[in-house]
């Protein structure tokens, strides 16, 4: 515990003293928030649309944050492959699950700042949670366990392919997990079949309803408990990815 | 306890595809010696430190590291162990206290005994003055590599290994990082295995060294003892073009068997080298070989290394071989 906690501790001055690989990624997410709402708000005027369109667009605007933010481990941890640091924390006894925490979790607290602060701009903007505080705090963590779970993927990346653009290139991954979703209008609204197929396989789905759910309907636990279970399958599947490169980076080869 | 600080290798090969990086490679190293493992680049060195430091495995063969073996055993090596390879490897945002204060957390010393350990290890390697608040990656090469040593000694490991400790300094930085060395060896009784291209590094520091070439051995013993083998003294000429110093190699083979051509150069080995001056200069004149130079000195590891493969260690150092 004690070594992930020292590297966590490092992975985050690493990051405060990088402000340049962050602020974009917190721009970028409030952005969206602001073109979505101005630009499609008028989604919700449609009838069968039940709340505000704010509300509804907020978890995308969330999402693209995690999605962002936990990106960053992996280019963390090419930074020490390349630097050679990695090569002398593998020559220390700290374990190896470590040794990939320790960045998983800063990118994840650092995206835990940023959705607090996207969730604060929706309320300056007139948002009107349906669960207040404590469900703002359950969206909070859903993010946070959504950006592990990415983060894992993107930590996988960098020790498997070692490179930087390479691990770049897999955060693109994004794209068809964000916009093959119900991701501007609800699944009522999508007409086109093998998109609606999409949806209902892509995982952000799930923790797009979760969340919506939260901010928009009340404590529902049907979307709440089949959004955590989503993501924290995903979380393991990328997690335990992530652990086994590692153990194989430290093996002998 | 373990008071094991020796190292052992035994028919260590590695290859990578096709391409053989050692072969069949056999070394003792003494507890508490240190020994100069010598070689142009791409010799070999930084392959069997990488194996020695639990980082890449052998193809083939054994090698023990204060008792454990590297392959099944690598965990236990890592505690005996402080590592400083050829890239230091740090990290540029941190400041100096606090890659040295993880890096003592990580050993499992506590808070205070790590913040402890970081002041004692920076004012050997004397960085105390540096500003505390100075990052890794504003450092020069000679400070970085200062603190790299300390980051390894940070565990008070049995057996240091140093991979081309000195590459890229200037000279009042080696001169600092060979006294650390000298020493750590002589009052902490570290086994240090030194991979080094500088023969003057591994004359002056090693007790022992082995020279690598091209993955095998080629030499090994005292640095005076290998000097001693191909004779007390040596006689360079230099003549105009190899041409030139093959016809004088075939001239003087009978007279002076122990010889060996590199380029326009032509290095003999013999006991009583003054003395055979004028007859090694009559031999030539008789075939009209005009000589550029002579040199009368005492063999070098840069001999020893062209006797045993035919090329001088420092051209395919410069040329980067």
């Amino acid at each position: 515990m004690n070594d992930i906690l020292l590297l966590i501790k490092r992975s985050l001055i690493n990051i405060l003293r990088t402000p340049a690989a962050t602020i974009p990624n917190i721009a970028i997410s409030v952005f969206f928030l602001f073109v979505y709402n101005g630009g499609l708000s008028s989604v919700s005027s449609i009838p069968g649309f039940v709340g505000s369109y704010l509300g509804f667009i907020l978890p995308v605007s969330i999402v693209t944050a995690a999605v962002g933010g936990a990106g960053s481990a992996g280019q963390n941890l090419i930074k020490d492959i390349d630097s050679g640091y990695y090569t002398k924390l593998l020559l220390t006894p700290a374990k190896r699950l470590a040794l990939i925490w320790g960045p998983m979790f800063a990118g994840a607290i650092v995206l835990l700042v940023q959705v607090i602060l996207i969730i604060i701009l929706g309320v300056i903007l007139g948002l009107h949670t349906a669960t207040g505080i404590p469900g703002m705090i359950m969206v909070a963590l859903l993010a946070f366990t959504w950006g592990m779970a990415f983060a894992g993927y993107s930590v996988f990346m960098a020790l498997k392919t070692k490179n930087a653009a390479a691990t770049q290139a897999a955060t693109f991954a994004f794209f068809p997990l964000i916009f093959l979703s119900e991701t501007f209008v609800p699944s009522s609204f999508i007409t086109v079949k093998w998109l609606k197929i999409a949806a209902n396989i892509n995982p952000t789905t799930y923790v797009f309803r979760a969340m919506r759910s939260l901010i928009l309907n009340g404590w529902e636990a049907k979307p709440l408990l089949i959004g955590f279970a989503v993501i924290l399958g995903l979380a393991s599947l990328t997690g335990f990815m992530a652990l086994m490169a590692a153990k194989k980076s430290t093996q002998l080869s | 306890m373990n008071n094991d600080r020796s190292i052992s290798v035994k028919k260590v090969s590695r290859t990578f595809r096709d391409f053989v990086a050692l072969k069949d490679v056999d070394l003792d190293v003494p507890s508490g010696q240190i020994f100069g493992f010598l070689g142009p680049n791409g010799a070999g060195k930084s392959t069997l430190v990488k194996i020695l430091t639990t980082i890449l495995a052998p193809t083939a063969g054994v090698a023990t590291v204060a008792g454990f073996d590297v392959h099944t055993q690598s965990d236990k090596i890592r505690q005996h162990i402080g590592v400083a390879l050829q890239d230091v490897g740090l990290d540029a945002l941190m400041t100096a206290r606090e890659l040295l204060l993880l890096q003592a957390q990580l050993f499992r010393f506590s808070k205070s005994e790590a913040i402890t350990k970081s002041e004692r290890l920076l004012k050997k390697v004397k960085l105390e003055t540096v500003d505390p608040k100075k990052r890794v990656g504003d450092y020069s090469g000679g400070m970085k590599r200062r603190l790299d040593l300390a980051l390894a000694l940070v565990h008070d490991p049995d057996i240091l290994f140093l991979d081309e400790p000195t590459t890229g300094l200037d000279p009042a930085s080696r001169a600092d990082i060979w006294e650390e060395v000298h020493r750590i060896n002589k009052e902490d009784g570290v086994t240090i295995f030194l991979t080094t291209q500088y023969l003057e590094e591994a004359d002056k520091l090693a007790q022992e060294v082995a020279i690598i070439n091209k993955g095998q051995i080629v030499a090994r013993g005292t640095p005076s003892a290998l000097k001693k083998e191909i004779g007390n003294e040596v006689i360079t000429i230099t003549l105009e073009d190899p041409n030139a110093a093959t016809q004088a190699s075939q001239k003087l083979k009978q007279s002076f068997s122990e010889q060996q051509i590199s380029g326009h150069e032509l290095s003999i080995y013999l006991t009583d080298a003054a003395a055979r001056v004028p007859e090694l200069v009559r031999l030539l004149d008789q075939e009209k070989i005009k000589l550029n130079g002579l040199t009368l000195s005492q063999p070098t590891l840069d001999d020893v290394f062209l006797h045993a493969t035919g090329e001088r260690m420092t051209e395919k150092t410069n040329t980067g071989e």
